[in-house]
């Protein structure tokens, strides 16, 4: 098998694939990262987030706009979700602060499983356990003698401007800069006249739409059904772990390099283990370096 | 031990009312048909899970989301150790405890010498592998098709099952009771109410916690080693994430961090499923909600709410409850945040 890595085609083939994959995982990594370093919580209803972004796409592909619109879709299905996700964060989020620490952490944790084991169930009764497909967003196309399926290329573009404009917000605005400072020191912000509660709410509602864009963009690949947000979850958290929980140059890097892996490993080794990749690394990353590619060492009272 | 003995002498109503419901649970078969007998049963598996995880996540504050997988991890090695080793059932039950401990033991060795959160994803993702790792490998484990297994007893008659399940569940409880009352019971809560004072106090913090978290995975493997032998046919399915939640939605509505609360939320919650009727979706909407309303209206759940009852109708000042306990509400600088 390795001796057909010298051949440039599938080497070059297997790097796209994977470098496409690669953005789709960056943008849901990105979304669980932003909020880890925020709100010091994880959330674990974040592919509930990207199941509900991939079905509001899904309805308004098939009933409203047509398959050739997907890239009209996308802005309405991230809006959704994103006031879907302040609605969340205001009501069952914000009173977690009224405990300590420890106990912050385990209240977001239940409340966040629960919403996601409410909503997972509620979309099987409401949509059915059905897998639906809307069509390829792009044609299949040839390029320098690669075969680049559509949709992949088209999220892979999609999730390309999203981070870009992420960056933008994040870099360039005052806003944005509230959030990194917030990110940085909570209390630091709060003396500085932020108003954490709000950063906290719109933050969240920002790590949700991220999610949902995954799910819009990742449609007519991984498909629309109840459950279809569980793999890049745990990819998403793998992919934190190997950056370094609260960096968002390490979640990007990380989300690149396990989608390479993927790509190399099913064809080298067994597609069957293509999901199993992440949590060697999350081990490995675990045992030598616990604090990711880019995370700091903490230090221990 | 004796401790416990003498906390039983010194609260007699508390003594009697444990007694009457162990009683209580120990009869309910002679008024229950074959199939509500079979119900009752496999809610003592979520009983069982629901101890182990409380005395980790509950009494030492470690998060874990893997039980799941190691109850699965129990059944799928027990059922190795029958049918390759040709080992009698209840030997392969041992088996698959003692499996369940020893990858316990590994996977907390890489996770719990860090903080809360990586713990938490860490057996997160462990239990996901072990689903993708057993349905996979469809050419030994028949994947998603079921692995059929042998049944503990020869009779297909539930009411043998209810008193092992029953037995079992009740020395879990036993068990914890007693863990709670010695040095390691101690340590745990003292890990769990804050770490570094912990460190500073001079437990070996890291070593009680893999203590516990061995005992606990050993625990939720023998439940699974039970639960493949009473149901006879094993899934991938049984390592689902789902299946996790509903250990959590268990013990949260009964009352985390009470001795009797993951035994009365189990078997609430299945009773109360049972006697719905509704479907498998339904259940879990409700007590998905259920639970968010629990852990935001009132944390300390029903064993905690009975418990505050008590001391009221004694005339006492009611204890805070030991959960979510308010503190002030702006935000205090997070000692070792995420950076």
């Amino acid at each position: 098998m390795l001796d057909a890595l010298s051949n440039p085609q599938i080497l070059a083939q297997l790097t796209v694939v994977g470098l496409m994959l690669g953005a789709l995982y960056a943008l849901m990594a990105i979304g669980i990262t932003f909020i880890a370093s925020i709100m010091k919580l994880i959330n674990w209803s974040m592919g509930e987030f990207y199941m509900i972004g991939s079905y509001v796409q899904y309805y308004l592909i098939v009933l409203l706009l047509g398959p050739g619109l997907w890239y009209l879709a996308l802005p309405v299905s991230m809006l959704t979700v994103f006031a879907f996700g302040l609605v969340v964060q205001r009501g069952l989020l914000a009173p977690m602060f009224k405990y300590d620490e420890a106990r912050r952490f385990e209240y977001a944790t239940i409340v966040t499983i629960a919403l996601s084991v409410l909503l997972q169930n509620a979309a099987i009764i409401l949509a059915g356990p059905y897998q639906w497909s809307p069509q390829e967003y792009l044609p299949t196309r040839a390029f320098a003698g690669l075969s680049l399926n559509g949709s992949r290329l088209a999220g892979a573009i999609g999730a390309a401007v999203i981070l870009a404009l992420f960056y933008l917000f994040i870099r360039h605005t005052m806003v944005g800069l509230s959030f990194l400072g917030t990110a940085q020191n909570r209390l630091g912000a709060q003396t500085a006249g932020i108003r954490l509660g709000r950063v906290d709410m719109v933050a969240f509602g920002i790590g949700a739409a991220l999610a949902a864009a995954a799910g819009a963009l990742l449609a007519p690949v991984f498909l629309v059904y109840p459950t279809n947000g569980i793999t890049s979850t745990v990819k998403g958290f793998e992919i934190i772990i190997i950056g370094g929980l609260g960096s968002l140059p390490g979640a990007v890097v990380a989300a690149f390099g396990l989608a390479l892996v993927e790509s190399f490993g099913s064809f080298l080794i067994s597609p069957a283990y293509q999901d199993l990749y992440g949590f060697v690394f999350l081990i490995a990353f675990l045992l030598f370096r616990p604090q990711g590619l880019f995370g700091e060492r903490e230090r221990r009272v | 031990m004796g401790e416990l003995l003498r906390s039983l002498r010194d609260q007699p109503l508390r003594t009697g009312l444990g007694a009457a419901v162990v009683v209580l649970l120990a009869l309910l078969p002679l008024g229950l048909n074959g199939y509500q007998t079979q119900v009752v049963m496999l809610g003592y598996f979520w009983v069982i899970l629901g101890i182990s995880w409380n005395l980790l996540a509950g009494y030492t504050g470690q998060f874990s989301l893997a039980q799941h997988a190691f109850a699965t991890i129990g059944s799928y090695a027990s059922a190795a150790a029958v049918l390759a080793l040709g080992l009698p059932v209840p030997g392969g039950i041992v088996v698959g405890a003692l499996t369940a401990a020893v990858l316990g033991y590994g996977l907390g060795w890489v996770t719990l010498r860090l903080r809360g959160i990586y713990f938490a994803i860490g057996t997160w993702a462990f239990a996901e592998s072990v689903r993708i790792l057993l349905s996979v490998n469809y050419h030994i484990t028949r994947g998603d098709a079921g692995l059929p297994v042998p049944f503990l007893f020869a009779t297909p008659d539930p009411f043998p099952y209810y008193y092992v399940f029953f037995a079992v569940s009740m020395l879990a409880l036993g068990l914890n009771a007693v863990v709670l009352r010695t040095k390691l019971g101690y340590r745990m809560r003292a890990i769990r109410d804050d770490q570094e004072l912990a460190v500073a106090s001079g437990v070996d913090v890291v070593k009680w916690k893999r203590v516990v978290f061995v005992i606990s995975t050993a625990l939720a493997g023998l439940g699974g080693g039970l639960y493949g032998h009473a149901i006879g046919l094993l899934s991938p399915n049984q390592a689902q994430f789902s299946q996790m939640a509903f250990v959590i939605i268990a013990v949260v509505l009964g009352g985390f961090r009470t001795l009797w609360g993951p035994v009365v939320g189990a078997l609430l919650a299945q009773g109360l499923a049972e006697a719905l009727r509704i479907s498998q979706e339904w259940r879990f909407v409700v007590f998905a909600a259920l639970v968010i309303l629990v852990v935001r209206v009132y944390p300390p759940g029903i064993m905690g709410g009975l418990a505050m009852l008590a001391e009221r109708l004694r005339g006492r000042p009611p204890r805070s409850p030991s959960v979510g306990t308010p503190v002030a509400e702006t935000p205090i600088a997070e000692r070792g945040g995420v950076p």
